[in-house]
């Protein structure tokens, strides 16, 4: 299991490649999510928590075609298997969801800057929404796993959304919220964070979901002056670092402020992030 | 050297497919995915005097027949690119590499050619007289014949042994009189086409989708247009056009060389189809006579 920390770890794509795999299920895990789990190509580097894949969206009919690739945090990834969870947020995720078993489907990855792994201390995952992927992923890369170190909060709307039938979140360690209160606690995660932090503390948080969760994090963050470090999504080109498409704005310095989601992302160090500037509210 | 090389100005190309600006960044980011030692050669992001932060994002909106842009031309500037990514190219010396570079004077312009006189390890520029998304001066630039005559002489008289590529816009009514007026200068090719002016709106804001409002829109929907351009300009003038502008498929490619092109550029494609420059180039080097089918009798000398 990979034990180096993200401060001596730059992500470089070249370890990165393109595949041709073949789609083994696709599982409707509610209204609007579902969840693809491919064939893992034999060459597939093993990926870290947070890294994504870059899909190309097979064109389903002669009218349809897409241009650009749709960027996927890894869910979980197996010697056999890689699993992407989808949200259906435009067409592209929509032509996706009509794939079956035995497509194929291709992809370039793995991308991007993981999550940290800092042995020894204690990390709150918070997520909301499609945001589970790469914190739930996490939990199989910690030291230690998911337990006394990794604590994983994770929120949705509803009961519906938190697909309990297929993605075992009912476990040691995980605790869950819904808006609605249709399950777990009644609130959005934030709050629940906020909650869990005062009962017990942590030296960072993790976390990937909506914008203004997110945000909201951040200022939990800095309350309890610890590390934040956040996953974003953006419209990518060549996911490659190459081509300025994805960028958001930093307090970085440099020739520019912007830093680009695929390659210096997806997961930052959220102290950098111009929060209220963000491209996807 | 293959059968399908090109001349193009004072450099023989091993073949005639190039990676367009813009798209593969500096090239090297390229590398995991295209093995760029069988290229043509690349054209690498065009670079200005001084850094450029580039627009506020969203910078890329995809359409049912292409894609936006409103990228800004962010960029390292020129003393980074001359101390880290010339030297990177360097290890691409089998391939044709073209700099792309924009100014917003013809001062600037000057500054520009000199600093690139005193470098090596790459093969020309390409002049980018046709950004659309940035303020005024570059698109202004590729719409004057006058200007874009004077600011090929004074780049050329600089680097009389590099190869000078004019990349013009479609945005423009007489795109012919703006490629004679490159040639009149001495170009040694007009590159043609950047992107064509788009807009796109967000029905949930009530506003355009990207900050600045226009933006450029490019992929398979420009590629009648670019044909078009890269045709008035086979007309308009004998020095090599490249052509660029839509290209997803082999068949695309072809066109070009029948509208006249000497050279292509493959753009937006990449993002989908990494490998798509690589099976141009086997296809054409098992169909070499592409190259140089014409749909109408040119005056160039190839």
């Amino acid at each position: 299991m990979e034990t180096r920390t993200n401060d001596s770890y730059v992500f470089t794509p070249s370890n990165a490649g393109e595949f041709t795999t073949r789609v083994l299920e696709n599982v409707h895990l509610s209204k609007r999510y579902y969840l693809l789990r491919l064939a893992r190509p034999a060459n597939f580097v093993e990926p870290l928590a947070g890294q994504f894949v870059h899909v190309m969206v097979p064109s389903m009919d002669a009218g349809e075609r897409f241009f650009l690739r749709r960027p996927f945090s890894i869910h979980d990834c197996t010697r056999d298997h890689i699993d992407l969870v989808i949200v259906e947020a435009g067409p592209g995720s929509q032509a996706l969801r009509h794939t079956r078993a035995g497509d194929h489907v291709t992809f370039y990855g793995p991308l991007g800057q993981p999550y940290p792994v800092l042995p020894g201390k204690r990390v709150l995952g918070i997520g909301g929404g499609v945001g589970l992927a790469p914190l739930y992923f996490y939990g199989f890369r910690a030291p230690g796993g998911l337990g006394e170190n990794y604590r994983l909060l994770y929120g949705a709307r509803t009961r519906e959304d938190l697909f309990l039938d297929h993605v075992p979140l009912e476990r040691p360690g995980v605790v869950l919220s819904t808006d609605d209160g249709s399950r777990g606690f009644k609130g959005n995660v934030v709050q629940l964070a906020a909650r869990e932090l005062e009962r017990e503390s942590a030296d960072a948080i993790f976390t990937c979901g909506p914008t203004i969760m997110m945000r909201a994090a951040q200022k939990l963050a800095e309350k309890h002056g610890i590390a934040h470090y956040a996953s974003l999504e953006n419209r990518m080109g060549c996911a490659l670092g190459a081509c300025r498409a994805c960028v958001v704005p930093t307090t970085l310095g440099g020739p520019s402020p912007y830093r680009t989601v695929c390659h210096d992302g997806p997961v930052f160090d959220a102290s950098v992030l111009v929060w209220d500037e963000l491209p996807i509210p | 050297m293959s059968s399908i090389s090109v001349k193009i100005g004072p450099i023989t190309h091993k073949n005639p497919v190039f990676i367009a600006s813009g798209i593969c960044g500096y090239a090297e980011e390229y590398s995991p995915l295209v093995n760029l030692s069988r290229l043509g050669g690349v054209v690498t992001k065009t670079i200005t005097m001084e850094p450029r932060a580039g627009n506020l994002p969203p910078r890329i909106h995809e359409l049912p027949h292409g894609m936006l842009n409103s990228i800004g031309l962010e960029n390292v500037g020129l003393v980074k690119y001359v101390a880290e990514k010339l030297p990177q190219l360097n290890q691409h010396r089998d391939i044709g590499v073209m700099v792309s570079v924009a100014a917003e004077t013809e001062d600037e312009f000057v500054r520009l050619a000199d600093a690139f006189a005193a470098e090596d390890g790459y093969d020309g520029l390409e002049l980018n007289l046709s950004c659309p998304n940035v303020k005024g001066e570059a698109l202004d630039q590729g719409r004057n014949p006058q200007l874009v005559e004077r600011i090929t002489r004074i780049v050329k008289s600089r680097l009389p042994k590099k190869s000078l590529w004019i990349k013009v816009t479609p945005n423009i009514t007489d795109v012919g009189s703006v490629a004679r007026a490159a040639e009149q200068g001495g170009a040694d090719a007009i590159a043609a086409i950047n992107t064509v002016i788009g807009i796109d709106f967000n029905l949930e804001t009530g506003k355009p989708v990207f900050a600045r409002g226009s933006a450029g829109y490019s992929g398979p929907a420009i590629l009648p247009i670019a044909l078009q351009k890269v045709w008035e300009c086979a007309k308009a003038v004998s020095i090599p056009i490249v052509g660029i502008g839509g290209i997803s498929n082999i068949d695309d490619a072809r066109k070009f060389f029948l509208a006249g092109a000497t050279a292509i550029q493959v753009g937006t494609a990449l993002y989908a189809d990494p490998g798509l420059p690589e099976r141009i180039i086997d296809a054409l080097e098992a169909n070499p006579e592409w190259v140089t089918q014409r749909a109408l009798t040119r005056a160039v000398v190839r």
